[in-house]
């Protein structure tokens, strides 16, 4: 049998882009396992990597596969709202601490937007583009969610976030050194005010405090940034 | 079957988001406001009822699969933003950078003297 009648066959059913995502995933999580778990290489990324190489490979265009897995990212849906469930497990930290808290979160959050915001808008990137890489802090779930509103591209979102999550991940630890910060309630917090979910398995390796403190920070900085900054882009927009 | 109930629940929660989004045009996404009404939710009931806890567990642990089709995306956009990815990779990178140093400092600020262990 001729190969393009393979592919065709294959690819006729949504279940052959299911299968390639499962396998993808799966394999990427072993690799990550056996190279002992780099910080520089989320298991997410060696997926993802393996995944584009295989499409391209068998000739399987990305809409095609993107439109198949849908049958699998639909879950993205009630898996955000699941997000619930650690974020009121969090509460006892947030009644600890709302103070510091309260007035840090939206300062911080609003900068880690900002800051890499400015510095792109000045190199002359695109709208488009500003669009794509607002969310870069935020967990991928909400972040979806955000760049759609604000009509982002989700690729290129994805991919700010990869590299958002492994930049925080190395520089926290440079940044607490320079600073002099030992307490991993800080460190934990800003891995994942900063870089969301890849920043709080990092925070996890460090201490649970760390990490729950992680969870915190992502938590509170993806609700904070999805009600602000769709509301704000949209002002802005207006105005400009 | 508690996990189905909990799916339930977590489908529920999230079309009560897509209704609530739909009538108020706010420009949120109805995951968010889902997860904001289950959070509410679980803190009025005091615990996690096990329905909820074995639907979200594995699905929050399939996250990272979940977002996989859209990632794989950004290597078929590369040729696309071909000239612009110095531009963005040093925004994100410099941005990062910045916004880690401001996060450290200012909460251990804000922590420092009423907070320290």
């Amino acid at each position: 049998m001729p190969a393009n009648a393979l592919l065709s066959t294959l690819s006729a059913t949504p279940l052959f882009a299911v299968g390639l995502t499962l396998a993808a995933f799966l394999l990427g999580n072993l690799l990550f396992k056996r190279l002992k778990k780099p910080t520089w290489l989320p298991a997410i990324l060696i997926a993802a990597l393996l995944l584009a190489a295989t499409l391209a490979v068998i000739g399987l265009p990305y809409d095609t596969y993107r439109q198949d897995a849908s049958w699998l990212t639909i879950l993205l849906g009630p898996a955000t709202v699941a997000l619930g469930m650690p974020l009121y497990q969090q509460l006892p930290h947030i009644r600890a601490l709302w103070q510091p808290l309260t007035i840090c979160l939206p300062i911080a959050a609003t900068l880690a937007a900002c800051y890499a915001l400015l510095i792109a808008w000045v190199l002359g990137s695109s709208p488009l583009i500003l669009a794509s890489i607002a969310a870069k802090s935020v967990t991928a779930p909400i972040a979806i969610g955000i760049t759609e509103q604000i009509g982002g591209s989700a690729a290129l979102l994805l991919g700010a976030l990869l590299i958002t999550g492994v930049a925080t991940a190395a520089f926290v630890g440079l940044a607490a050194r320079f600073l002099k910060i030992e307490d991993e309630r800080i460190i934990g917090f800003a891995l994942g005010l900063n870089g969301h979910a890849i920043g709080t398995v990092r925070a996890f390796e460090i201490s649970p405090t760390a990490g729950a403190f992680a969870s915190l920070g992502m938590s509170l900085t993806g609700i904070f940034t999805a009600l602000i900054l769709p509301l704000a882009w949209r002002l802005i927009g207006a105005g400009g | 079957m508690p996990a189905l109930i909990g799916f339930l629940w977590l489908i529920g929660y999230w079309l009560i988001g897509e209704v609530f989004v739909h009538f108020t045009g706010l420009p949120v996404s109805s995951g968010v406001v889902g997860m904001l009404l289950l959070s509410t939710t679980l803190a009025i009931r005091g615990r996690v009822p096990n329905s909820i806890a074995a639907a979200a567990q594995p699905l929050i642990a399939l996250l990272a699969m979940l977002i996989m089709p859209g990632v794989v995306g950004v290597f078929f956009i590369l040729d696309e933003l071909a000239g612009q990815w110095p531009a963005i990779l040093f925004a994100l990178i410099l941005g990062t950078l910045l916004s880690v140093t401001t996060t450290l400092w200012l909460l251990k600020r804000l922590m420092g003297k009423h907070h320290a262990r």
